[in-house]
């Protein structure tokens, strides 16, 4: 799969992984974990000395373990929260993570942090507001920062760069990594009517270090990220696209509500095997006809083992 | 303030304030002057306002998704409804400011109890209906604290002792598990709260006063009721360390003799060290 487009900061193809979630932890404590590699959500176990911790050191004895964070808030005007940055990095100490990943977006300001992944206007301030800050980020973590595009279901009237640009700029300015979630692409594209290609094949494909898949779900006038369902057909087309522009880039299943038995998950982010020899399976973006849907879920990060 | 500042102000305020969307939005635009049509771009399916709207109603949806998991005993007593407008009020008075997820529910029980009509005495009120809730609220506010901090796991443990009753004669130090938790509560609820967990029917207890402890040994959390006097030792040790001035004190509160409290404890203590409430330095 290597070709001279392929670089990935250096960082290896880690193959095919899953998020590790609770509700696997027994499992997981049983059994071999079949997948190549785990993503965890480090914010879950920054402050969690329990068995989440327990499970975590044992998958790490195990497997190469990347961590994705959701509360570093690259793009908020609040000043860096350098006690989140102090633990995250004490997390990276006992993790050896391969890489550690957030998202483009801010969480909140004037110290709220409302847990959602919210749009930046893509503007020159915004740019050099944000590479400003990976750059301090990646003095302290001495390492680079990953950063994925989001879900976004709303456009900046004042925005002059799109994300694809943005990001490129982001890339050409810090030496960040790229962590393409090809749903999130699917997702914006279709809220915000820009061809999903189009920005696939923009983005500078030497900085992809990771990408997610996902299962999005219909809510008629726009599409939300819920990680709640199987990928369905149009995103594993993507994939396969950016993994080709790419040169081929660790992949990681992500399924946060409504979360199957291991055995699924691992068939799911398995058809992405198939999916690379062109026999992509069939499946409708799932429709909801229930406005409850909830993006960027969070609460499986708080579950409790009990005797 | 910077465009940017000011359009995160804008935007953090319409997410986290209650009310009626168009009516935060409105407020919103005032106060930080704006106009939300210019802010964000309109789509042919989705205005400006609703485009806000998805951002605000996932918002509130996913916190009350993360206060129902974390107090998932109190949402089955109250029910969806009287659980949410609870829960929702709770999260306008102390919107989430840690990136730690476990630090949003944290004052969810005072919260609970401040909300307690002032007068309830003069109305002859149900205990049932204001303290119930909130005992039920600490007591899982202490399980999930006690699932997460810094616990017993990892230290050496000191096998030797748990037969030989080394403390009897001072030689072994002693200490409370650092996760540690004991509640007194009006209502027995241990049974209550392992029924939901386990998805059985839960039926309310009657009133009737109760000692718990919540400990964890082996990342396994357990949660149940002492006897009296094992809660009082136990509280005492936890404050003071002090094995027996605690046992002393123990006497005192529970009116008991303290050879006859003595002679309970050595038959209890391997117990309170095999579940974790207590354990032995391993130097001897
Ligand atoms: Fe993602």
């Amino acid at each position: 799969m290597t070709s001279d487009k392929t670089n990935r900061l250096g960082l290896s193809n880690l193959g095919l992984g899953v998020g590790l979630r609770t509700k696997h932890y027994a499992h997981l404590m049983k059994n071999e974990p079949v997948v190549d590699w785990f993503e965890i959500i480090s914010e879950n176990y920054m402050n969690n000395f329990g068995y989440a911790r327990h499970v975590l050191e044992h998958i790490v004895s195990i497997r190469p373990v990347v961590m994705h964070g959701v509360s570093m808030s690259i793009g908020s005007t609040d000043p860096l929260n350098l006690e989140y940055l102090k633990q995250l990095k004490e997390l990276a100490d006992l993790v050896k993570p391969v890489w550690i990943s957030d998202h483009l977006c801010w969480t909140g300001v004037a110290h709220l942090n409302t847990h959602d992944l919210l749009p930046l206007p893509l503007t020159l301030e915004s740019l050099k507001h944000v590479t400003e800050r990976v750059n301090r980020v990646q003095d302290i973590l001495k390492r680079p920062l990953i950063l994925e595009n989001p879900s976004t279901y709303m456009e900046f009237q004042d925005s002059t760069l799109h994300e694809w640009e943005f990001l490129t700029e982001l890339v050409n300015k810090t030496g960040c990594g790229l962590l393409l979630d090809v749903n999130n692409v699917f997702v914006s594209g279709f809220n915000h009517n820009f061809d999903p290609e189009h920005y696939i094949r923009n983005i500078p494909h030497k900085a992809v270090v990771q990408m997610h898949i996902a299962g999005p779900t219909d809510c008629d006038t726009y599409l939300l990220d819920t990680h709640d369902q199987p990928v369905p057909t149009q995103v594993w087309k993507l994939y396969r696209l950016a993994q080709q522009l790419t040169g081929g880039v660790s992949t990681l299943l992500e399924w946060d509500a409504n979360i199957p038995e291991y055995e699924e998950l691992v068939a799911e982010v398995n058809k992405a095997k198939q999916v690379l020899l062109g026999d992509f399976p069939d499946v409708p973006v799932y429709r909801s006809p229930l406005a409850d849907g909830v993006s960027n879920p969070v609460d499986h990060q708080m579950q409790t083992v009990h005797e | 303030m910077s465009e940017l500042a000011n359009i995160q102000r804008w935007l953090t305020s319409i997410i986290i304030k209650p009310g009626k969307l168009g009516e935060k939005i409105r407020l919103a635009d005032q106060f930080y002057q704006l106009n939300n049509e210019k802010v964000i771009r309109p789509s042919l399916r989705s205005s400006a306002g609703e485009k806000i709207g998805i951002y605000a109603r996932g918002y509130v949806l996913r916190l009350m998704d993360c206060m129902t998991a974390e107090y998932p005993a109190l949402h089955h007593l109250l029910g969806e409804e009287l659980f949410g407008t609870f829960a929702k009020a709770y999260l306008v008075k102390k919107p989430a400011a840690s990136p730690d997820l476990y630090d949003l529910g944290k004052n969810f029980p005072d919260f609970l109890k401040a909300a307690q009509p002032e007068n309830r005495e003069i109305h002859n009120t149900d205990p049932s209906m204001f303290d119930l809730p909130v005992e039920l609220a600490k007591l899982e506010r202490a399980i999930s604290e006690v699932s997460r901090s810094k616990g017993l796991e990892g230290m050496e443990e000191n096998k030797s002792i748990e037969n030989q009753m080394l403390y009897l004669f001072g030689t072994v130090s002693f200490h409370a598990s650092p996760c540690l938790q004991l509640l007194q509560l009006q209502f027995p609820l241990v049974d209550f709260v392992q029924a939901v967990q386990q998805g059985s029917e839960a039926q309310v207890p009657d009133e009737k006063e109760s000692f718990i402890v919540v400990s964890r040994k082996n990342y396994i959390v357990h949660v149940h009721e002492l006897e009296q006097w094992q809660w009082h030792f136990l509280t005492q040790f936890k404050a003071t360390g002090n094995y027996l001035e605690s046992a002393e004190f123990t006497a005192q509160q529970c009116d008991l003799e303290k050879s006859s409290l003595m002679a309970d404890m050595m038959l209890w203590i391997p117990v309170a060290i095999s579940i974790g409430y207590i354990y032995a330095d391993s130097e001897i």
